[in-house]
Formats: C-alpha cells, sequence, structure tokens
C-alpha cells in the first residue's frame, strides 16, 4: 500500500501548539474573562457575609487555566488561558490595571507547573484540584508583593489563604473538570483531540480492504 | 475596535501602542514600589487627572471608572485596615482589630488600587486591540498565530453575547423555572455554559480552518508584510515626558504638601 | 481492491489524460473514534479550467474531500488518511459555508489586509489589489474601511470569496457557500463565482444546485458510504441518478414539482378552501372546516415590539386564525424575527394583544410578568439555531422534559414523547446526546420539541434554513399535520416555495411594517380570497410572488 501523507509531506503530527488549538483557547479565556468581570460583583456580594468570606469565590479566577487544559492538553495553554482572560478584564476598565495581567500570569503558571509535573497526560480529579490549588498559590505570590499581606495577622493570613486554595482546587479542579466533561458529551472536543496511532493503523485493516 | 469609543483623539491616541505599554508598565513598577503614603495618594491623583483628560472618552463613561476606582480602593483597604498587624491599637471589636499601621497600610492600598486602576485606564482608553496586536508583532516579534488569535477572538465575543440573549430567550420559551439552591445553580450556569462554549470552541476551530486556508503561517515573522505599519513618532517622547512629569509632580507635591506624612506604611 | 466509479461515459477516460489541477487516488481517510473508513480507495481527479459539481446525501464526505484535495487535511486538520497519489495544486482559495467563521477581523479591509500579509505583499500594492478583488466579486464598497458586521450574509460571501482571489487560485474550492443565504445572497454570490470563474478550476460542493447546474461541466454523485456513484455531464447525471437525487434530498431544479407529484407533496400542497374543507385530504386526521369559526387565535390592535424601547415591528391591526397556516416574508433585518420574539413575549410589547379570546397583560411587575408568562405557554416557538433551545443530554428527554413542564404525569410524557420522536424519525437514538445529531436531525428534535406540546399557535424563524430538501418536507409536514389538528403557524421563510405552496397565508413585513397580508395561491386555489373579510389588509400594496419563484420554477428538469 502506499505510504502515508504524513511521511510523503514531511508533516509529523505536530505536538506544539496548533493555530486551531490557541484560537480555541483564547476564544474560551476571552468568554471566562467576561464571566470574571462580572464574578466581581458577586464576589462583592460576599464581601459583607463574614470576613473574608469572599475568599471562597476566588477559585473561579482560576478557571479558564484548567478548562483550556482540560480541553487542549497540551503545554502552555494554562498560561495562554489566564492572560487571555486576565485581558478582558483590563480591557473592560478593571480597577486592577496592568496587575491582573500579572496576575493570570503567574496564576497560569501555578496551574501550568501543576500540569507539567504530571507531564500533561493526566487529567484525573487529583490532578486538577492541586492544579487548582497550585493556582491559588500563584496568586497568593503576588499579593505578597502586592498588598504587604504577610503583614496579616497570622491567624487571618491562613484563614484568607487557606479558603483560597481551597476554593482554587474546588472551582477550577473539580468543577472544571465536570464541565470540561459535559461538553466531552457534546462531541465538540474531539475537533481539538489529536488522531491516535491506532486511528492511523486502522487505514491498512485488513478488514476494511 | 476599541471597547470605550473615543470621541477626542489626544496625544496618548497617537502613541505606539508598545511605547505606552512599556511606560505604563514602567509607571505600574514605581507603583508597586511606593511605599510612602503621600506619594501614592498624589500618584492615584495625579493619574486620575490625566485619565480625565488624556482618554478622550464621553464625561458619562467617565462615571464607569469611578466605579471600579471604588471598589478598588474598597477592596484593596478593608481587610488590611480591620485585619491587619500593629502596634498602636485604636479599636479592637471581636476579631476586627484596626491599629495605627493598619489603617494607614489599608489606605495606602486603596490609593495604590486608584493609582493602578488610573494606569491600566490610560493604556486601554487610548489604544485599540488591533492596533496593539499589530504593534507587538512587529516591534517586539510576538508571534502571528498569537496576535491573529487575540484579534479573531475578540471579533467573535460579540457572537457570543447575542447567543447568550438566545439561550436565555430559549430556555424561557422551554419552560425552566427559577430555581433554588447551591446544586441547582450549578446546573443552571451549566445550561448556559455548556451550549455557549460549544458553539465557540467550534467556531473557534472553523475560524483556524478559515484563516489557514487564507496560507496563514502563524510563525511567519520575518517576510511578513503589515497594513498598519507601527512606527515611532514624537508623540511617543512627547507621551513619556507628559507622564513622567507627572509622576514627578506627585513626588515634588508629597515633599512639598504631604497630608499624612507618616512616611513609610511599613514602619520597619 | 473495489474502484467503484461508474464512468458513465468511455469518452471521459481520454480527457484525463489532460493536465490535471487536482487529483487523489486510492484515498483512505477514517476520522477519529469512527467506525468505518470515510473513503476507502476513492480517486478522484479535475482536469485543469474544469467545474465540478460534488453531489451528494449530507455525511458522505465531499467537504472532507474538498479538504483532502486542497491539503487542508492533513496540513491544518489532523485526520488520518493516506493515498497512493495526489496532486495539491499550487495555488488555490476557499469559501466555506458559514459566512461568520471565515473572518478573523473585525473590519473589510483589514481582512482582505490579512490574506495579504500572508503572501507578503507590500503594503502600498494593497489597497489596489483589494479593490480589485473586491470589484470582480461584485462589492462596490465606497469605504473599504468597514466593518464586516454591517454587512449581509450574502455580502460576506462575497467578501470571502474576494479573500479567496487575492490568493490568485488555480483552483477555487468552494463549500456550500450558499447553504446559509437567503435567494438573494444565493444568487449574487453564484453570480460572483461565475463571473471570477474564467480560466480557472472549481471545485464545488452544494446541495443546492439550481443556479449552478447548467453551469458546471461535470457532476460527481458520492453514496452515503462516500463511493462515487456517477460522473459525468451534469445532464446525464440527472438523467440517470434521478431518484438519488430525490432521495438524497438535493435542491435540484424541478424539486418542489417533483415532490408535488408524491403522495405526501400531494397532501402538502392540497389546496385549502377558504370556507369549506381542506381539499384532498389524505391524511388520517380529521379535517377541519376553515375558519372554525369567528374567534381568533391572535387578534393584534395597535402592536408594536419594543427593542431599547425604540419600536421594531408595529401592526395596526391583524387577526390568526385557526388553522391557518402564515408564511412571514420580507427582506432582512426588516423586523420579521422581532415580530415573532413580541409575540412570543420576549420583547416588550405594546397596544392590545389577545391571544385565544384573553388580553394578554403587558407591563414589568412580577405578578403581571407571571401571568404573561403563563399565557403565552399557549404558544410554541422554534428559534433558528437548535442547539440553543436543547436543554437535556439526551434525546429522549428532550421532547419529555417539554411535556413535564405542561405538567404532564412522566409515564403518559414518555409515551406520548416516543411517539412523537417516531414520527420526526428520531426513534432509535434516544441516548445520544442532541449535539451528535445531524444538522437536519437537531433541527427536526427542535421542532419536536415545540409541536408535541400541541400549542395553538406556532412560531417558527426560519426553520428549513440551510436545510436539505428531504428534511424541508419533513418538517413543512410536521407543520401542515398540526395546522390540520386546528393550530395557527406563522413561519419567518425566505423561500417563497413555502409561501406559495404551503401556507394559506403571506404576510409580508418591512421596515418594522406588516406592509401587506394576503391569502396565498394555495388558499386562492379553493375560493376567492378571504383578504377582504380578514380586516387586516390595506389597499395600495399587493405582494407580487411570480417574480420571486419564477427563478425556481425554470430550469432543467430531469
Amino acid at each position: 500500500m502506499g505510504t502515508s501523507m504524513q511521511e510523503k509531506l514531511g508533516v509529523q503530527p505536530r505536538r506544539g501548539l496548533r493555530l486551531s488549538d490557541i484560537l480555541v483557547t483564547v476564544l474560551v479565556s476571552l468568554v471566562f474573562g467576561v464571566i470574571y468581570h462580572f464574578w466581581g460583583s458577586v464576589y462583592n456580594l460576599f464581601k459583607p457575609l463574614f470576613f473574608e468570606a469572599d475568599e471562597l469565590l476566588y477559585g473561579m479566577w482560576f478557571a479558564a487555566a484548567t478548562l483550556a487544559y482540560l480541553l487542549i492538553r497540551k503545554p502552555g495553554v494554562a498560561i495562554i488561558a489566564e492572560v487571555a482572560a486576565a485581558h478582558v478584564e483590563v480591557l473592560f476598565g478593571s480597577g486592577w490595571g496592568l496587575t491582573l495581567l500579572l496576575y493570570g500570569l503567574i496564576q497560569g503558571l501555578g496551574a501550568e507547573l501543576v500540569f507539567a509535573a504530571f507531564r500533561y497526560r493526566s487529567t484525573s480529579a487529583w490532578t486538577l484540584v492541586i492544579a487548582g490549588a497550585g493556582a491559588a498559590i500563584g496568586s497568593m505570590m503576588m499579593d505578597f508583593y502586592y498588598s504587604y499581606t504577610d503583614d496579616l495577622q497570622t491567624w487571618m493570613f491562613l484563614a484568607k489563604y487557606g479558603m483560597r486554595v481551597i476554593s482554587g482546587a474546588v472551582i477550577a479542579g473539580l468543577l472544571m473538570l465536570l464541565l470540561a466533561k459535559a461538553l466531552d458529551r457534546t462531541g465538540v472536543t474531539s475537533l481539538l483531540r489529536p488522531a491516535s496511532k491506532k486511528d492511523y493503523e486502522a487505514l491498512d485493516d485488513a478488514r476494511h480492504v | 475596535m476599541n471597547i470605550w469609543n473615543p470621541v477626542r483623539i489626544t496625544w496618548l491616541h497617537r502613541a505606539n501602542p508598545v511605547v505606552k505599554l512599556g511606560l505604563i508598565f514602567a509607571l505600574f513598577f514605581m507603583t508597586v514600589l511606593t511605599h510612602d503614603l503621600d506619594f501614592m495618594m498624589y500618584q492615584a491623583l495625579v493619574f486620575m487627572v490625566c485619565l480625565v483628560v488624556l482618554s478622550g472618552v464621553k464625561p458619562w463613561k467617565m462615571l464607569l471608572f469611578f466605579i471600579p476606582f471604588l471598589l478598588a480602593f474598597i477592596s484593596s483597604s478593608s481587610s488590611m485596615m480591620l485585619f491587619g498587624k500593629g502596634e498602636t491599637l485604636w479599636w479592637e471589636w471581636g476579631l476586627f482589630r484596626v491599629s495605627e499601621e493598619s489603617f494607614y497600610r489599608g489606605l495606602h492600598l486603596g490609593f495604590k488600587g486608584i493609582a493602578f486602576a488610573s494606569e491600566g485606564l490610560l493604556l486601554v482608553t487610548t489604544t485599540s486591540s488591533v492596533d496593539l496586536f499589530y504593534s507587538l508583532m512587529q516591534k517586539l516579534r510576538l508571534a502571528p498565530k498569537y496576535a491573529y488569535s487575540f484579534m479573531a477572538s475578540i471579533r467573535l465575543l460579540p457572537m457570543v453575547w447575542e447567543e447568550f440573549v438566545i439561550r436565555r430567550q430559549a430556555l424561557k420559551v422551554r419552560g425552566v423555572r427559577p430555581i433554588r439552591g447551591v446544586r441547582n445553580m450549578v446546573n443552571r450556569a451549566g445550561m448556559y455554559v455548556v451550549p455557549l462554549l460549544a458553539q465557540s470552541i467550534r467556531r473557534a476551530h472553523r475560524v483556524a480552518a478559515a484563516m489557514e486556508a487564507k496560507q496563514f503561517n502563524g510563525d511567519q515573522v520575518k517576510a511578513r508584510t503589515y497594513y498598519y505599519p507601527s512606527r515611532y513618532s514624537r508623540y511617543d517622547l512627547l507621551v513619556i515626558g507628559l507622564l513622567a512629569a507627572a509622576a514627578c509632580c506627585a513626588y515634588v507635591a508629597a515633599g512639598y504638601f504631604p497630608w499624612f506624612g507618616i512616611g513609610d506604611v511599613r514602619f520597619d | 481492491m473495489s474502484n467503484a466509479t461508474v464512468s458513465l461515459f468511455p469518452a471521459q477516460s481520454a480527457e484525463v489524460q489532460q493536465e490535471q489541477a487536482v487529483q487523489v487516488e486510492g484515498l483512505r481517510l477514517k476520522y477519529p473514534g469512527e467506525e468505518r473508513l470515510m473513503f476507502k480507495d476513492l480517486s478522484f481527479s479535475a482536469a485543469r479550467g474544469e467545474k465540478v459539481l460534488l453531489l451528494g446525501p449530507s455525511g458522505c464526505g465531499k467537504s472532507t474531500l474538498l479538504q483532502v484535495l486542497s491539503g487542508m487535511i492533513p496540513r491544518a486538520t489532523e485526520v488520518p488518511m493516506k493515498c497512493e497519489a495526489q496532486i495539491v495544486p499550487r495555488s488555490w482559495g476557499y469559501v466555506f459555508q458559514d459566512p461568520d467563521t471565515q473572518f478573523c477581523m473585525p473590519y473589510v479591509d483589514e481582512e482582505l489586509a490579512f490574506v495579504l500579509e500572508n503572501l507578503s505583499i507590500p503594503r502600498d500594492e494593497m489597497k489596489e489589489r483589494m479593490q480589485a478583488a473586491l470589484h470582480e466579486v461584485g462589492l462596490n464598497l465606497e469605504e473599504l474601511h468597514l466593518p464586516i458586521g454591517h454587512l449581509s450574509q450574502g455580502m460576506k460571501q462575497r467578501l470571502a470569496l474576494a479573500s479567496a482571489l487575492l490568493l490568485e487560485p488555480e483552483v477555487l474550492f468552494l463549500d456550500e457557500p450558499s447553504a446559509l443565504l437567503d435567494p438573494e445572497g444565493r444568487e449574487q454570490i453564484w453570480d460572483a463565482v461565475k463571473s471570477v470563474s474564467e480560466g480557472r478550476t472549481l471545485i464545488i460542493v452544494e446541495h443546492r444546485i439550481e443556479e449552478m447546474a447548467k453551469y458546471v461541466d461535470r457532476v460527481v454523485l458520492f453514496s452515503p458510504d462516500g463511493v462515487i456513484l456517477g460522473d459525468g455531464p451534469p445532464a446525464a447525471v440527472f438523467a440517470k441518478y434521478e431518484c438519488e437525487l430525490k432521495s438524497y434530498g438535493i435542491w435540484y431544479p424541478g424539486v418542489w414539482e417533483d415532490y408535488a407529484q408524491t403522495r405526501a407533496g400531494r397532501e402538502l400542497f392540497a389546496p385549502v378552501d377558504a370556507y369549506g374543507e381542506d381539499l384532498g385530504n389524505l391524511l388520517h386526521e380529521a379535517a377541519l372546516p376553515y375558519p372554525l369559526d369567528g374567534e381568533p387565535v391572535i387578534r393584534l390592535e395597535d402592536f408594536k415590539g419594543l427593542r431599547w424601547d425604540k419600536p421594531v415591528i408595529s401592526l395596526p391591526s391583524a387577526e390568526v386564525y385557526r388553522a391557518e397556516f402564515i408564511a412571514v416574508v420580507g427582506p432582512n433585518g426588516a423586523g420579521k424575527s422581532s415580530f415573532l420574539l413580541s409575540l412570543m413575549g420576549l420583547l416588550r410589547a405594546q397596544g392590545t394583544y389577545v391571544l385565544c379570546g384573553e388580553e394578554v397583560v403587558q407591563g414589568k411587575a412580577r405578578k403581571v410578568r407571571k401571568k404573561r408568562e403563563q399565557q403565552l405557554r399557549q404558544i410554541g416557538f422554534v428559534f433558528q439555531n437548535p442547539e440553543l433551545q436543547f436543554l437535556t443530554e439526551r434525546i429522549g428527554d428532550e421532547v419529555v422534559y417539554s411535556l413535564l413542564v405542561d405538567n404532564m404525569p412522566a409515564e403518559e410524557a414518555k409515551a406520548q414523547a416516543d411517539r412523537c420522536l417516531e414520527r420526526f424519525g428520531l426513534s432509535g437514538m434516544e441516548n445520544r446526546h442532541p449535539y451528535q445529531l445531524s444538522t437536519g436531525q437537531k433541527r427536526r428534535l427542535s421542532v419536536a420539541t415545540a409541536m408535541a406540546r400541541q400549542p395553538e399557535v406556532l412560531l417558527l424563524d426560519e426553520p428549513t434554513f440551510g436545510q436539505d430538501a428531504r428534511n424541508t418536507f419533513a418538517i413543512l409536514e410536521m407543520c401542515e399535520r398540526l395546522r390540520r389538528t386546528g393550530t395557527a403557524i406563522l413561519m419567518v421563510t425566505h423561500e417563497m416555495e413555502i409561501a406559495q405552496r404551503v401556507a394559506t397565508h403571506i404576510w409580508e413585513i418591512r421596515e418594522g411594517q406588516l406592509t401587506s397580508s394576503m391569502a396565498s395561491p394555495r388558499l386562492c386555489t379553493g375560493a376567492e380570497s378571504r383578504q377582504e373579510d380578514d380586516g387586516l389588509n390595506r389597499a395600495g400594496e399587493s405582494y407580487d410572488p411570480s417574480s420571486a419563484s419564477a427563478a425556481h420554477l425554470t430550469g432543467v428538469n430531469s
């Protein structure tokens, strides 16, 4: 039989990010950016509830990173997703200005490092929980520079960031896993998955000849 | 395409986006490293004035600025004021513990929030996305596949909003009733998010295919020609001078007319 | 190895010796996750300058083949494939189906510049080339810096064609470029295609072939499993494969006449007598006297639908009676959809609106809103995009949901939903996700969810838009069945054939006004027009349907 197209045209199945990977990541993240923007008002509603209850909602701001990873499953998308989402917030005139881009970068990095530690292979609930928490820790590091958080009373510091980590793990981790599964059921994500070796082998399958 | 739709064109609009971006980041680092309460307050004030003068947006839209400002102020300052560490105790009630140090630190953070917001808006209101990404490609060698992904996605975003509106109507037509409880809220959110994201993914995928059909090479930086040239001009110098002068004004004012006079809020 | 190509004309093989513009030999291709191969040892080629039309039922792989021929598969989209030999054209342009997903930039000039940038064309040549390309496709814009969003769908497709022309293509691949356009846009895009095709190879995939059937040199017909059935000059293929064309749902010239000859067609188009019964009613449902009684289902007086407090549609007075089928026609953006939305209470409305003898309350207060929602439950609504109307993750649950909302006991709902799915040809796939249906099936399911409730009034916003002939007829048959049970139907449509042959009345909306309302030929055939009694006909303007439909009625009939 003839040689496969891949060999012939010298096109290797690329592992890096393709245009469609980036475009899907960015568009999905922009949608999340709009959600982030409005999430701010929900967040502020929670403020008066009890001290720092708002931290329980903080995890939503890491959701783009984990969802984009679950969709594309390639290196780099978590960071791109968070920066893209933050970019929308900046565009809409957020009170945080360009700091958001840096927050996005470091939060995305937090999640990205976790995914990298699992070699971009795992999409288990634990991985997602750890990634969500990783993004929360990323945002905590930004807070050190930004707002003297080390000067908070110790118990307060622990409560604040404890809640944030939990929120990251639950919202960005578990909830996004549920969302990604719901998207998988619709079938659209099959557009984003690379073909497996098995699919290529099926071309030469004797049953088809 | 600029969502703020300015009606006046100022120097800031004419300056190169990359220069502005660099400038705003420089201001941003200055603000991060400012620990003097008076300097911070004057920065917030000066950049707010710059924003009103240079943004060129309609006055009623400027009101929209001040909402995030207020939020930035409150959310940056409140938790530090109420829960910050400090020696000189002013007021204590249950877990709340306002000390002199934490109060000023909170106030400092509030002004910092306003300064950040103003600096960010200076860039956002005067730069369209297309200009920004064209400049980033030409001056900072950003790979076109990233720049065009952003520009294409920004174009597609309003369609997602239209679909959101239709989805809301469709849910009403199908007789979906309002529901209570956290679990149901998550379900309902899913009813919106899943179809909208599914459509977005499909759409993004199609646009990517259409772009590649137009012989787009996402990594090509060198031979690519650009419809909008990105050049440096005298406006860049003017803007650099203007904003540097603004920062200096804030610094000098803080030296000569201190309001608080407590110096470094870290109290080290 | 099986080569299923049936060459109708042996003489063709001599021509194959000509220089090939595109060619693929022994193509095998399989989508990941699919059970079977899409193509099994398929060979296809087209000579330089040849105009080829690829026909086949949806899902037969025509579009995939186009992507393989252009090299998009596997270069841009990874799909496992292999072939023995292939010629990919040196330069080619591609126009896709959906006008909204072909552009990456917000303005016309920026989009065209994007193509020119890809080719590294110097900046000072860009404007000139843009203008030339736009001129070629007949888009004469005064200002190039125009938001693409301001263009009509037909203009967007011509812009897509213009940007393909900037690539100076030897071969043009057209993937159903007119499927999502109204008749006017369809005509324009094909005119543009014809005017640019000189000296170029054209490979066209389309299921609407009224405009192109006579223009192409060669038609290639695919079977549902991706095998080439027939290949030859259009007239010969149409003659030999008439049956297949019909069963594949292709819009060939004369499809409406042929359908009218069938049993289902005779029922669907059966003349309606304005004062007596449906003539020639062969359906088992009881025939309805017409009009049923003097009481209209919907009565509107001084009715206005508002968007942002501005009236977008106003009707001084109008009435809809039971068992009427009203085709709402008019140009794009005239307010047809807004009309339906305001009837459904999705836009704020003003004026008198009586539904089933009860005035629909207007107002914002919570109680009023609740009452209104309750009243409007008697109306069913079908949006254009079916996906946005699905609520569940199982096809079986979709219809059940509609019935449960109307407080039907669960078991009864289940049984009725099953019957409904069967009627719509969707039984056997209850467990699949609605999103995984084909576009035609999705559309049928969305219509089913609205029809199962047996509403007094059914509003449909272009339910046949972009559908193949088979699906269109199926949906219309469903509407007709429902109409015969007494439901009044209002359908926004651009297809004059529907307005003429299926509807009982035609309302025309222009610039937010109901400019004319008249009985359709279907009703007139039975008796005198009822328009005088309607109380809604305003003299002066009459609708001339003959001009709009003439284009479809002519043409070869196989």
